[in-house]
């Protein structure tokens, strides 16, 4: 097997001519497939690369490098103040050992739709930054994940950055994940949820599910039934109704399809307890 | 504290621990020495079928590999079993679960050994697939092992008065079924060992073994090699909980050995070919009819029990006798019939796991008592004091208990504390979205092998000429501290510190025949043991001492920490001086130990020709408080409690480690533990996939000892290693019952069986 460090893009960008070559970002992912004989050809690794790196905010967006390392969120202050729910959603992936190694840019890139990440940075509107020689381009998350574990990267191209608008102070940042126990656990389903509240009246509101369909899920329908209704146990259970004919979700060792289906509405109901 | 004796009673820290805390320790896994060459078996992948041939050729062509062998180079009966032998070592012409071996390969380095696995093709026949029960025992059902006649490993029953008779006249009579799961040990060190045949024809092997004295006759059956030719060593285990109670690498290690002379052989399965091919828990169906009178005395049960012993035998038989002998609970029930059937399936190969047989049947017989508190609105715990068994009582199997039981005791001790007495106000305090419950559990696991194979141990110690004591183990340490234990009932009775203890490892050459590390017996046996021979060496330290000290009389004489002094004179010998002095046949001594069987003869229980019945019990009570939440059907564990009768408690630490470990392994078993198979294909591969318990998912244990005095064990000891684990899945399923007003019969609970339960019984909470 052959490991590739480059430290500067330059030295990046003649790597990856090589054909056959996997971008590696942490490796939590993709080591687990290559043991498993899923993925082969050589390894070109992102961490050595100065500008793929850390946190940092201007005018309102934060902007977080690709191999910026999970345990490097979750000590992040800004993250920690301005973005609780991804900052709930990093503390709840995997384990210590997992989180320092893993990164955001590589738990996008994976584009799994248990991806724990994921739903935080639907739900916040977050863009991707991709960059290889010679472009740049912006895509919304959304427009990033093309499907499970495809992306719209294409040959020569990687994932530099992630960049983040900061919501309102006071909006509501909602997380849950649902696994089948509390640490290192893959998803079965998740909500993240970002409100905004005047008074009891939802005024704007974005629901990202994960683990219930193909990718994640924002769910329009509920969203809209719920934009200027009051945040009561009733019209949840509405949305939750609408919520549960969106989804998409598969039976596999965790979990059945109707357990997501229904889990998937009913985490919706936990955000009665936002009401003032 | 340099002389402080390493005695019995206090927390006193395992000799263990700081080698194994600096990763100074070396187990099994961490052994390669230059040169060794890596083995692998080619398991079949297909549940059921006829082998009808293996094509080595290319595997053999690719450099670096030593060999390859087929069942046509298996000298012997290749046939593997600790008492029933139908395991082949390598398949000829038949495979019978997925994990089945048709193919061992020896390479040069562990990459080349994966290449040469590769490669090796196998043709293979399908059969139906027999994926459970009662497929098995369908009528047209093909025969798995065909000189059996029968997919039925062993019928069996167990019967005491005239039970149907008794149910009849009972006031109130339940029934239900119940299942258990399938489950996997999930150590933490895989099975793993090396082999090496050297010149004078002996065969080396060092393995992660609970049984290493056994494992010679089990090897030399299977390859026809002499016992003697072949030496065991047996080094720390990182976990066994009884997978590696019976064959596991031991005999394809030696087949290589043999084939390779004078190299050294290693085979270390992964976590993947560990849940292939490793041992589980038998998997379980308990139909249960339970019959009482209106003020709660227990007259009747009738049960039927079936065990699915996957592929092959291992313990089968034994492991569910053990579980019928318990079908009734650790209640005085006056009538019993108890029939099981262990039964053959295409599954992984079911085999002994902590909590032999009696994991099971925990569930069952504590579902019943909890839908009998329910009939007769009794406080569940009261009616379980009102019917626990008592010392003088006969059990369900009609074995008069004649060593010690605690269980009342337990059952009071959880009573009086203050997880049961503020239960109530602790479930109406439920926050949004929550239920609550409290549920608790009685339980018990015989001890020993039981009546027909005798349950023995041989210690021996030697003093050494540097005048320190060598303690020399029959039984192997997985990791539940007996080794130290040893050492403790050493420091004890010679009133030696630690620093002047040893504990060698089990090795079939140094050490003298015990029995097994299982069954709860390990520290009883092996201790009775060493106990005797400790007052040899006393013995004859004193009358040595005397001759030195030329004292024609050795009254007055005793040992202190690393001397003997005569206390009339005052004069003391270092016990160095006495090592020195001293040959190597006189500085050691050697004492045995059996223990006792039941000597009552029960008209019943004839099906069993060993391990039954037993005479000794460990009891205990448990106690879970539960959160359930509503919209993820998620339970959280909130408080735990265990009051555990084992006798005399020799080293606290020890003992509440053993009942934290259990109660984890018991809690993963009843929520998340299900070993999946479909079609007799596992669906839970790796550690991904199959869910073990993490430190985030359960408090900590409050464990509690009720020493009652068993006057048969060393210092009033009985053993804990398994109790524990029975427990939790009933207590946890008598707490989501109080929680959700409905009833749980099957394990593990998961939160789509919570959802489903409170969807079709939300109101009554």
């Amino acid at each position: 097997m052959s490991a590739y460090l480059p430290g500067t893009l330059t030295d990046l960008w003649d790597l990856l001519e090589e054909a056959d070559t996997a971008v590696m970002a942490g490796g939590t992912d993709l080591l687990v497939r290559r043991r498993a004989g899923k993925c082969a050809g050589r390894i070109c690794c992102l961490e050595r690369i100065p500008e793929l790196r850390g946190v940092q905010e201007e005018e309102g967006v934060l902007e977080i490098g690709a191999t910026t390392t999970l345990t490097d969120l979750l000590e992040s202050a800004t993250v920690a103040a301005r973005l609780p729910m991804l900052h709930q959603a990093v503390r709840q992936l995997g384990s210590p050992l997992v989180r320092n190694q893993a990164t955001l840019g590589g738990n996008m890139c994976t584009a799994s739709p248990a991806g724990d990440t994921l739903p935080a940075l639907y739900a916040l509107g977050a863009q991707a930054v991709l960059l290889s020689r010679r472009t740049e381009r912006v895509l919304d998350v959304a427009e990033f994940i093309a499907g499970p574990g495809r992306t719209a990267l294409e040959p020569g191209e990687i994932l530099a950055r992630v960049r983040i608008p900061l919501p309102e102070p006071n909006a509501v940042q909602h997380f849950e994940k649902v696994g089948r126990r509390r640490a290192l656990a893959i998803s079965v389903a998740s909500l993240a949820a970002v409100l905004r509240l005047d008074g009891d009246v939802v005024r704007d509101i974005r629901l990202a599910f994960g683990s219930v369909a193909p990718t994640v899920l924002r769910c329009a329908e509920a969203e809209a039934w719920l934009t200027d209704r009051t945040l009561t146990a009733d019209n949840l259970r509405h949305a939750a109704g609408l919520v549960r004919s969106a989804v998409l979700p598969i039976d596999d060792v965790r979990a059945t399809a109707d357990y997501r289906r229904q889990v998937a509405g009913n985490l919706l109901l936990r955000l009665e307890t936002y009401r003032p | 504290m340099q002389h402080e004796p390493y005695d019995i009673g206090p927390a006193r820290p395992r000799l263990d621990a700081l080698a194994k805390a600096c990763g100074a320790e070396l187990f099994s896994a961490d052994s390669y020495p230059p040169g060794l060459l890596w083995a692998g078996a080619r398991r079949c992948g297909v549940p059921h079928g006829i082998l009808r041939g293996v094509d080595a050729a290319a595997a053999r062509a690719l450099p670096g590999v030593h060999a390859v062998l087929t069942r046509e180079d298996v000298p012997g009966s290749n046939r593997q079993g600790i008492v029933h032998k139908d395991m082949p070592v390598l398949c000829g012409t038949r495979v019978r679960h997925c994990g089945d071996p048709v193919a061992l390969v020896v390479a040069e380095s562990r990459d080349i050994l994966r290449q040469a696995l590769a490669l090796v093709r196998v043709d293979i026949e399908p059969l139906p697939v027999l994926a459970d029960i009662d497929a098995a025992l369908a009528p047209d059902a093909p025969l798995i092992h065909e000189a059996d006649g029968s997919n039925v490993l062993l019928a069996a029953e167990i019967r005491k008065g005239d039970a149907e008779e008794a149910l009849a006249q009972c006031d109130v009579v339940l029934e239900e079924t119940f299942f258990t799961p399938s489950q996997a040990h999930a150590f933490l060190e895989t099975e793993n060992g090396l082999a090496c045949l050297d010149e004078d024809g002996v065969l080396h092997l060092t393995v992660s073994t609970q049984a290493p004295f056994r494992d010679r006759f089990e090897i030399g059956h299977a390859l026809g090699l002499a016992p003697w030719k072949i030496r065991v060593h047996s080094p720390f285990l990182g976990g066994g909980f009884g997978g590696k109670d019976g064959a596991t690498v031991q005999c394809l290690l030696a087949l290589a050995a043999l084939r390779l002379p004078g190299r050294t052989i290693k085979m270390w399965w992964d976590r993947e070919e560990s849940f292939l091919a490793g041992y589980k828990r038998h998997a379980a169906r308990m139909h249960y009819r339970l019959g009482a009178m209106h003020d709660g005395t227990l007259k009747s049960v009738v049960c039927r029990l079936w065990y699915d012993s996957g592929a092959y035998a291992h313990l089968g038989g034994e492991i569910m006798e053990l579980g019928m002998e318990h079908a009734a609970g650790p209640y005085r029930v006056e009538h019993m019939d108890c029939r099981g059937l262990c039964v053959y399936t295409n599954n992984p190969v079911a085999g002994a796991f902590r909590g032999f047989g009696v994991a099971q049947v925990s569930l069952a017989f504590e579902g019943m008592m909890d839908r009998l508190a329910g009939r007769l609105g009794r406080d569940p715990l009261d009616l379980r004091r009102q019917n626990a068994l008592r010392r003088g009582d006969r059990n369900c199997a009609g074995v008069t208990l004649t060593s010690s039981v605690g269980l009342d005791e337990c059952l009071r001790r959880v009573r009086d504390h203050e997880l049961w007495t503020t239960r109530h106000t602790w479930k109406k305090a439920a926050p949004p979205f929550t239920r609550r419950g409290v549920g608790i559990a009685a339980v018990f696991n015989g001890m020993g092998y039981g009546r027909g194979l005798a349950d023995n141990a041989i210690a021996k110690i030697e003093l050494t000429p540097d005048g320190r004591f060598v303690i020399y183990s029959g039984v192997p340490d997985m990791g539940q501290g007996n080794a130290s234990t040893f050492a403790q009932i050493a420091g004890e009775m010679l009133c030696q510190d630690a620093g002047r203890l040893e504990v060698v490892q089990p090795d079939t050459e140094r050490a003298h025949p015990s029995g097994s590390a299982s069954a709860g017996r390990t520290t009883y046996t092996f201790g009775q043991a060493l106990i005797k021979a400790c007052e040899l060496m006393t013995a004859k330290l004193v009358r040595r001492a005397a001759l030195a000290l030329m004292i024609d009389e050795p009254g007055g004489i005793t040992l202190v920490p690393g001397a003997v002094r005569h206390l009339p004179t005052g004069k003391e010998l270092p016990l160095a001086a006495m090592g020195a002095m001293l040959p190597r046949d006189d500085r050691v001594c050697v004492a045995e130990y059996l223990m006792p069987v039941s000597r009552e003869v029960p008209d019943t229980g004839r099906d069993f020709p060993l391990g039954f019945p037993h005479l000794i019990f460990p009891f205990a009570a448990h106690l879970v408080r539960v959160e359930v939440d509503e919209l993820t059907g998620l339970v959280r564990v909130c408080d735990y409690l265990a009051a555990t009768d084992g006798g005399r408690v020799l080293n606290p630490q020890n003992f509440h480690q053993q009942i934290e470990g259990a109660v984890a392994q018991g809690l993963g078993f009843a929520l998340m533990e299900g070993f999946g198979t479909e079609n007799a294909r596992i669906t839970t591969p790796d550690l991904s996939t199959y869910l073990i318990p993490t430190s985030l998912d359960f408090p900590d244990t409050q464990s509690v000892a009720v020493e009652t005095l068993e006057h048969s064990g060393p210092f009033g000891m009985k053993g804990v290693g398994e109790v524990g684990l029975n427990g939790p899945l009933p207590a946890v399923a008598s707490a989501l019952s109080d929680a959700l007003g409905a009833r749980i019969d099957r394990a593990p609970v998961t939160p789509a069986m919570i959802l489903e339960l409170l969807a079709s019984r939300g109101a009554q909470a």
